[in-house]
Formats: C-alpha cells, sequence, structure tokens
C-alpha cells in the first residue's frame, strides 16, 4: 500500500531530525558511561590495579600505573565528549579504549581465565568477559556513528 | 590532525589527576615490585580498606578454632558442602571477600578463593603471606 503523500512529505522532513537526535542519545550514552566507569575506579585505585592484574597481561608496577591514571582519563575523556570543541580529541580517546579493553576481554577469554571485567569497578561484579565483551562491541558501534557525524 | 592534538592533550591532562592519586589517594596500589599472583593482595592494601572487608579462613577447623582473624568465616575444601551454605548466611555482598591459609606456601586460599567465584561471589582476594602476614601486621 502506498504512503499518503503527507506522512512521506512529513518523514522526509523530519529524518534528518531523528537522526540528529538519534546522535545525541548515542553521545550522551557513551560520555555518561565513561564517566560512571571512571568514578567507580578512582574510588579504589588499589583493588582496580588487583583487577587489571587478574588479566595477566602486564607486570604489577604497570597494573599500578595504569589503575591511578586510566579511570581519570575515562572521566575525562567522558565529560569531553560533550564539548563541541573537544568533541574530536575525546572520540578518538574512547574509540582507542574500546579497542584495548576489547582486546584485553577477548585475550582473557581466548586464554580461558575465569575473571571479572573489573570495567566498574564494585559497581557491578560477577559479570564475567562475555557480556563486556558484547557491550564493547555495541559501544564501538556507537563510536563509529559518532565518526560519521565528523567526516 | 586536530582529533589527534586533542587526544594527544587529554592524554597528557589525565596525568595531573593520575600523579596527585598516586601521590595522595588513601586507597592506591602499592608500588613495590614485588610478585603477586593474580588475586593476591597484600596486607597493608586489605588494611586499608578497613571494614570494607569479610575475611575468610581457609585453614582447617582446629587452626580456626585455635585463633582467626576477627570476624572471619570458616570456609576449607574439605568441608565446603557445610560450610558453603554457612558462609552464605553471613556473607554480605557490599564487602570484599578476603581469603587466607596459612602462610605464603599454602595454595589452600587460592583454591577457595577459586571456588568462590565458580560460585558467583566476587570480588575475591586472596591475602598474601595468609595468616603470618596478619600476625607480623604492622
Amino acid at each position: 500500500m502506498e504512503e499518503p503523500k503527507v506522512i512521506s512529505a512529513w518523514r522526509k522532513a523530519a529524518w534528518p531530525d531523528i537522526r540528529k537526535l538519534g546522535r545525541v542519545l548515542v553521545r550522551i550514552a557513551l560520555g555518561a558511561l565513561f564517566v560512571f566507569a571512571g568514578a567507580t575506579k578512582a574510588y579504589d585505585p588499589g583493588a582496580f590495579a588487583i583487577e587489571i592484574q587478574r588479566y595477566q597481561l602486564v607486570p604489577w608496577i604497570l597494573c599500578a600505573l595504569v589503575s591511578v591514571y586510566l579511570p581519570w582519563l575515562e572521566m575525562l575523556a567522558g565529560v569531553l565528549l560533550f564539548l563541541k570543541r573537544f568533541q574530536r580529541g575525546a572520540l578518538l580517546v574512547i574509540t582507542l579504549l574500546l579497542l584495548v579493553f576489547t582486546f584485553a576481554l577477548a585475550s582473557a577469554m581466548f586464554r580461558g581465565l575465569s575473571i571479572d571485567c573489573g570495567c566498574f569497578g564494585k559497581a557491578f561484579t560477577a559479570t564475567g568477559t562475555t557480556v563486556p565483551l558484547l557491550r564493547n562491541l555495541v559501544l564501538l558501534v556507537f563510536t563509529g556513528i559518532l565518526w560519521m557525524e565528523h567526516r | 590532525m586536530r582529533a589527534l592534538s586533542q587526544a594527544a592533550l587529554i592524554l597528557l591532562a589525565a596525568l595531573i589527576p593520575a600523579g596527585l592519586t598516586a601521590a595522595f589517594h588513601p586507597q592506591r596500589p602499592p608500588w613495590s615490585e614485588e610478585t603477586l599472583l593474580p588475586g593476591e593482595a597484600r596486607i597493608q592494601t586489605v588494611l586499608a580498606w578497613g571494614g570494607d572487608v569479610q575475611w575468610i579462613d581457609a585453614r582447617s577447623a582446629k587452626d580456626y578454632e585455635a585463633e582467626h582473624v576477627p570476624g572471619a568465616i570458616l570456609l576449607n575444601l574439605e568441608d565446603w558442602d557445610q560450610l558453603f551454605p554457612r558462609f552464605l548466611d553471613q556473607w554480605n555482598p557490599e564487602k570484599k571477600a578476603v581469603v587466607y591459609c596459612s602462610s605464603t606456601a599454602c595454595e589452600l586460599s587460592h583454591e577457595v578463593a577459586e571456588r568462590l567465584q565458580k560460585d558467583g561471589i566476587s570480588p575475591v582476594y586472596v591475602l598474601k603471606g595468609g595468616w603470618e602476614a596478619w600476625k607480623s601486621r604492622k
């Protein structure tokens, strides 16, 4: 059945707005998630360092250094994603971080380590690695959507 | 190009709060390179967690009865089927579970921690040095 002309005209006119709204929502979700993830870990870097060590990827001193640095980097990038001036840089940092996290989770899964993601400090635990890995892939799609805007 | 220089700026800017955290955060990680096994925490780290900790004693019932960390719950593999339900009754998921056995040489704490994680308890830490580390704490 053919669509009435009024509706197709409306759809045509509204489509750019719908897309714009979608991108705004994606931006809010991604930025807020990074701020939240950073804050939960900045609260207790000592425990986060141990979570990193469970991945058995880097020596202890690097786990310790990452545990004090990464939470702030996540929060900073999450906040700056909302500032027009710094959007591109923040998006680049977030994309790179997600790639690193995805690699770490996939390698833990591949090596059969039974560990927790450690992504949100003590806020969410007993999550395993599969769900966080899938979530990361969705978040990478989100960054893809935002990159399209900056083409 | 702008994205790259901005990203570099963000990476540098995060160093400032990171440095302050490393210097002043009451729960900052220890820096020493003394090797820790995955999931192990030093006594100083656990003490800094204060009341946020649920101690779990992985030694034998005899050792536990002789002496244990105040508030510790007895949970060993030998009597797991009886002890685990009792543990669950007392278990507060808000707290960090820290398992210990007698010393650095014992494996029991790691085995119990692994079993707990398989049963969905998380996060679980193992006290490096076990009971001996507790006794000689400063």
